[in-house]
């Protein structure tokens, strides 16, 4: 929901998905560039600070998107900087933390670091529908297209549903004790599963009064500067790119 | 935007000829129903919850086909093949009583282009639709909003839009009135007036005869899937008995013309015609 917020309410709500884009892409091609852990930490926070400064996102909020994702990276780095040892004469099993490991971890931290903050920086400043539309105009199979508007359009009415339902349970003291709400989750999920066939079939039949016997066909927005947008990523990524090669 | 027919006002658009249908489970969804809609007439279909309003109307869209009897429309039968449902549908558009079953893209503006497309126009002419579409509901300025940040009220307009842009003949609407407010519902009925100037047949299901009355040409009724009667709303006054029949009372406004007439607050000479609204009857007093 904080990054459904952001992508409608960012300060480059307008600029051409195209471009934001583009400069994500540039984001990536950099932290992959990037051999020296510095180089990749230096694209993380350059795109950072663009993702806070120039859309305008908050810094709570970006931190607050953020911490899933960095709580799963500080996992795996661990596993990496650990190694699991067994030890053959003894049969005892030891951990040790290895230089090469670290070396490691510094690395692939650092990298990810960066490819995280270009992800960000796309999907805070561009709602999902232009994302789609973008992808669409990349030629990508409708019928993953089609799958991306139907789920991302179902996220939120049901959504709606589990909250109704939730609220409507609660209301009649089905959370009360752990057994009841163990009860009241289990009848949530029969229920959901029976609205979901019921909803799917109300729009198969909506779909069809509306004279549809196919692929899923939607008007584009338009974007009107489009040409400066992607000419100003295209040198913003550059910019990355080549931070990431001379740094390394 | 239309109309490609001849504005006819007594001609027939749509006939359901003894037309019946029953679900798989056994329930019975139209028994026997004979209906018929003129040409440029406001058509309300009263009924209590679960009488075959809905069955009815996916009737009208070619979404069922009747067990027994005949639809037809503009004086042909409907032929249920591919080709005669895409012709029957780009005529009859269909408006749902719940938005969130209806719409299915996540903007307003790829939603409402979703029925263009699909009659197969050209892009600049599907964003022409969509424009004309979004401004007779009011809601040009929501082109680019997601729909699941629309109230309630919203979300029902872009659902008109959408069909409107197809540029039916006539428009179904199940329950419009369902969940809106006042003022909205106001505004809603504002919209059907501009579409019905424009030369739109309109069919709209309701449970309220007060609204029935005061807005539509002529009322049919409906109960446990037969079609009871079709009145005209002005000669409502006399038709007690149609409507006890199914359970429904007389229109208020109309009670109180007629208690009014009986104490001798009101004349014949004063009323030549039972007054459809409360502010027609206050202007009498």
């Amino acid at each position: 929901m904080l990054i459904e917020q952001s992508a409608y309410a960012n300060r480059w709500r307008q600029v051409a998905p195209a471009a934001k884009g583009l400069f994500a892409l540039g984001g990536f091609i950099a932290a992959f560039a990037a051999r020296a852990p510095i180089a990749a930490i230096a694209v993380a926070l350059l795109i950072a600070t663009t993702t806070l400064v120039g859309a305008g996102i908050p810094f709570g909020r970006y931190l607050r998107v953020a911490t899933p994702a960095l709580f799963f990276l500080g996992i795996s780095c661990l596993s990496l900087a650990f190694s699991l040892n067994l030890n053959s004469d003894t049969q005892a099993l030891s951990f040790h933390l290895t230089p090469t490991g670290m070396q490691q971890v510094a690395e692939v931290s650092a990298r990810s670091l960066g490819a995280l903050s270009a992800l960000l920086f796309l999907v805070l400043t561009t709602p999902l529908i232009d994302l789609i539309a973008m992808l669409r105009r990349l030629k990508t199979p409708e019928a993953l297209l089609e799958i991306m508007v139907l789920s991302y359009r179902m996220l939120f009415v049901f959504s709606e549903a589990v909250h109704d339902t939730l609220t409507a349970q609660s209301a009649r003291l089905g959370y009360a004790t752990s057994r009841l709400a163990l009860r009241s989750l289990g009848d949530l999920a029969a229920n959901l599963t029976l609205q979901v066939w019921q909803r799917a079939h109300a729009l198969h039949v909506a779909a069809q009064s509306r004279n549809n016997d196919g692929p899923l066909r939607f008007l584009e927005p338009v974007f009107t500067n489009k040409r400066r947008d992607v000419a100003f990523a295209t040198a913003g990524g550059s910019v990355l790119v080549l931070l990431a090669v001379v740094l390394s | 935007m239309k109309p490609t027919v001849l504005n006819t006002p007594n001609s027939n658009l749509l006939e359901l000829e003894h037309v019946s249908f029953s679900y798989p489970d056994g329930g019975i969804g139209l028994d026997d129903c004979t209906l018929i809609i003129r040409h440029g007439s406001r058509n309300a279909l009263i009924g209590a919850n679960g009488s075959g309003k809905t069955t009815l109307f996916q009737h009208c869209n070619g979404l069922l086909q009747p067990q027994s009897g005949l639809v037809r429309y503009d004086g042909e039968a409907i032929d249920y093949g591919r080709k005669g449902l895409r012709q029957l549908r780009s005529k009859v558009g269909m408006v749902f009583q719940n938005p969130d079953r209806q719409l299915f893209s996540a903007s307003v503006q790829e939603d409402v282009s979703f029925g263009p497309f699909n009659l197969g126009l050209a892009e600049s002419a599907v964003r022409q639709r969509v424009a004309a579409a979004l401004l007779a509901v009011g809601m040009e300025a929501f082109a680019n909003k997601a729909v699941h940040n629309l109230s309630y009220g919203e979300k029902k307009r872009v659902c008109i839009a959408g069909v409107l842009a197809m540029e039916p003949e006539l428009l179904v609407l199940d329950e419009p009135m369902a969940g809106l407010d006042q003022r909205m519902q106001e505004e809603l009925l504002i919209v059907l007036d501009e579409l019905h100037e424009r030369g739109i047949t309109l069919l709209l299901a309701t449970h309220d005869i007060d609204f029935a009355y005061r807005w539509a040409d002529r009322l049919h009724l409906i109960s446990a899937g037969r079609c009871t009667a079709t009145l005209e709303a002005a000669d409502l006054a006399d038709c007690g008995d149609a409507l006890s029949a199914v359970g429904l009372p007389l229109p208020k406004v109309v009670e109180l013309h007629n208690r009014l007439m009986a104490k001798g607050a009101l004349s014949n000479e004063r009323t030549p015609r039972t007054p459809r609204t409360h502010g027609e009857l206050l202007a009498l007093l």
